[in-house]
């Protein structure tokens, strides 16, 4: 098509992209070639340190697992449903029935359930705490509805702040103040939880749809009220979709929390794997994964419905 | 009376608002017109004061109001209602809410965001939407109405807001030329029947010339006309608007939006706007529809 009258810019053109073009792949080359000496180096260098036993330890890796194997089957599940072993002996590790929880005169609740349900509390009440004080912060976290720069700044610090330390560090840190149990578990998944749904809050908030605040600034509404009725009926779908997410990831911290003694599940898990409990291990393994899949797909399917709303509220509403 | 003297609004090198000086009487209806750009609607925001002014001075009833801040800038704003091309309701509430946050500065702070309203709040408030013809909305989701019912909606709740004055800033822009109609013959009767001074911006002529008793030229920032409408001529049409490079009329048919041609200063035979709608006629001698209070 190129006509001789424009063959000139025709050429230039072509001969400009091919030189950017070219440099274009020569970075690429060189970036992966970078990329491929950085992670053969650093894997090099992980087995050196670790005195060269990587390959030599490799054909133990499935000894762990051959440790674990129960006397029968069944020992499972009367494991995981506290009914009485044919192996009792009087040691711990077949005394299934001691842990029973005690509802009703002839109504029991197995152990491990009991304390399943202890960890889902614990990350349901952190959870809650989170969004409250997320919700709270957010707000003047964000700069398009926060204009004092130093306020916003403050903020935004002590949510980073918040957010900074790994739930197990902040709970290993209360537990040696307020001893074992569930509180510091709650403490600590929640003051994360506030860093990490504060953060994620703001942001929805900042690509938030001004035209309704300003509307209501029109009105002669105050900042809170601006806030109340401009920003969170837009904002909200998103923060419940975000809350839930945090749920999900707050279930499995509470449990890695029990574990250094946050109780509830995590806490059972650890003894009976020191204590080598094959039986008990294995049902609380089983136990584990049911409940983090049934919560996952709880709060994938609660989500959905959420943002479906969202997106069934916006047909006509306000024009691109 | 509204008195602006010299009121200027810089945006770094930009000058959008250049020593504006008007005055307006109350009870009039004033349309101002000019290119995108001109400073049209940065002179509406300063009024309202959505946008502060780098200069001059603003006064309402011998009121500086340019100079307000905190709880008397919010009350200004709520006597200074404002309506805007986008409509800025909330989506995601339903209609009657929306015309009841008209409200937010006549009640604490505390009942508001609680969302308690009294029943004569939400008669008043429904009494409004009727007025304007889309009563059968108030329960929808804002955000599911046409464009021509959001606008109707956001007029609504300028009226709740008991306004001395309302400011349109291209409240038709968005809008065919039927709810165009409908919301201009909204303001005027809003206009005619509460005495309430409405200020306008507006994008194409014939509107001003049906619909304003005054109209403002504005180019490059400064008031180039203030007149009547039959002093529109082309020429001075020219001078807002800028004559094109071979010198030739601008063509009002081609941006008109008005359904029929020939002008009407005051619509003569109301053509169908669906069976809702008598309520906003301008029926200037009788009939004796009850106005909400």
């Amino acid at each position: 098509m190129a006509s001789p009258h424009h063959s000139g810019l025709v050429r230039d053109t072509e001969r400009h992209w091919q030189q950017l073009a070219r440099q274009r792949r020569l970075y690429t080359g060189l970036g992966l070639v970078l990329l491929m000496v950085a992670l053969f180096g650093s894997l090099w260098f992980a087995n050196e340190t670790n005195a060269g036993k990587f390959f030599d330890r490799l054909p133990h890796f499935f000894d762990f697992f051959g440790d674990m194997i129960p006397r029968d089957g069944w020992e499972i599940w009367r494991a995981m449903f506290d009914l009485e072993s044919p192996y009792a002996d009087g040691s711990l590790k077949y005394d299934y029935p001691e842990g029973r929880v005690w509802l009703t005169d002839s109504l029991y609740m197995p152990e491990y359930v009991f304390k399943m349900i202890e960890t889902i509390n614990i990350a349901i009440v952190a959870t809650l705490i989170g969004f409250t004080f997320g919700f709270l912060f957010c707000f003047l976290a964000a700069s398009n509805l926060t204009t004092r720069r130093w306020l916003r700044g403050l903020v935004r610090r002590i949510l980073e702040i918040l957010r900074a330390f790994p739930e197990i560090v902040i709970a290993g840190f209360f537990a040696a103040i307020l001893s074992l149990g569930p509180v510091p578990a709650i403490i600590a998944v929640a003051i994360h939880t506030i860093g990490a749904l504060g953060k994620m809050f703001f942001e929805v908030v900042e690509n938030a749809d001004m035209k309704p605040d300003e509307g209501l600034r029109a009105t002669g509404g105050n900042w809170v009220e601006r806030v109340r009725f401009g920003m969170v009926p837009q904002v909200l779908p998103n923060f419940l979709s975000y809350t839930l997410l945090r749920l999900e990831i707050n279930v499995r911290a509470s449990t890695i929390i029990g574990a250094v003694g946050g109780g509830g599940i995590g806490e059972a898990l650890r003894l009976s794997i020191s204590r080598g409990h094959e039986a008990k291990t294995i049902a609380i393994i089983l136990l584990l994964l049911t409940t983090v899949i049934a919560v996952d797909q709880l709060s994938a399917w609660l989500r959905k419905r959420v943002s479906g709303e969202q997106a069934f509220a916006n047909p006509r509403g306000a024009p691109a | 009376m509204l008195e602006l003297t010299d009121v200027t609004r810089r945006f770094g090198a930009n000058t959008a608002v250049d020593a504006v000086t008007l005055s307006i009487p109350e009870g009039q209806m004033v349309g101002v017109i000019g290119r995108s750009g001109a400073g049209k609607s940065t002179l509406l925001r300063m009024i309202n004061r959505l946008t502060s002014p780098s200069g001059g001075e603003i006064r309402f009833k011998g009121k500086t109001v340019s100079g307000l801040s905190g709880p008397a800038l919010r009350t200004w704003q709520r006597d200074c209602a404002m309506i805007f091309q986008q409509f800025n309701l909330v989506p995601r509430l339903d209609v009657l809410t929306n015309v009841l946050l008209g409200r937010l500065n006549h009640r604490s702070t505390v009942l508001n965001i609680l969302n308690v309203f009294t029943v004569q709040e939400r008669a008043n408030a429904i009494a409004a939407l009727e007025r304007l013809g889309i009563a059968q909305t108030a329960l929808q989701m804002a955000g599911t109405l046409s464009g021509g019912q959001q606008q109707r909606v956001a007029i609504a709740r300028a009226l709740m807001q008991s306004p001395s004055m309302i400011l349109a800033d291209e409240p038709i822009a968005s809008l065919d030329p039927l709810n165009a109609q409908i919301v201009m013959d909204a303001l005027k009767d809003i206009n005619r029947r509460e005495g309430i001074t409405v200020l306008t911006n507006l994008h194409t002529l014939d509107t001003a010339r049906a619909y304003c008793e005054r109209v403002i030229g504005m180019a490059a920032g400064k008031v180039v006309f203030d007149g009547p409408p039959d002093e529109l001529t082309s020429e001075t049409v020219r001078m807002i608007y800028g004559a094109s490079d071979d010198g030739a009329e601008i063509s009002e048919s081609i941006t008109s939006t008005s359904i029929s041609t020939p002008r009407p200063v005051v619509p003569v035979k109301s053509q169908s706007t669906g069976p809702l709608q008598p309520a906003l006629r301008v029926q200037p001698a009788a009939s004796g529809v009850a106005l909400p209070a």
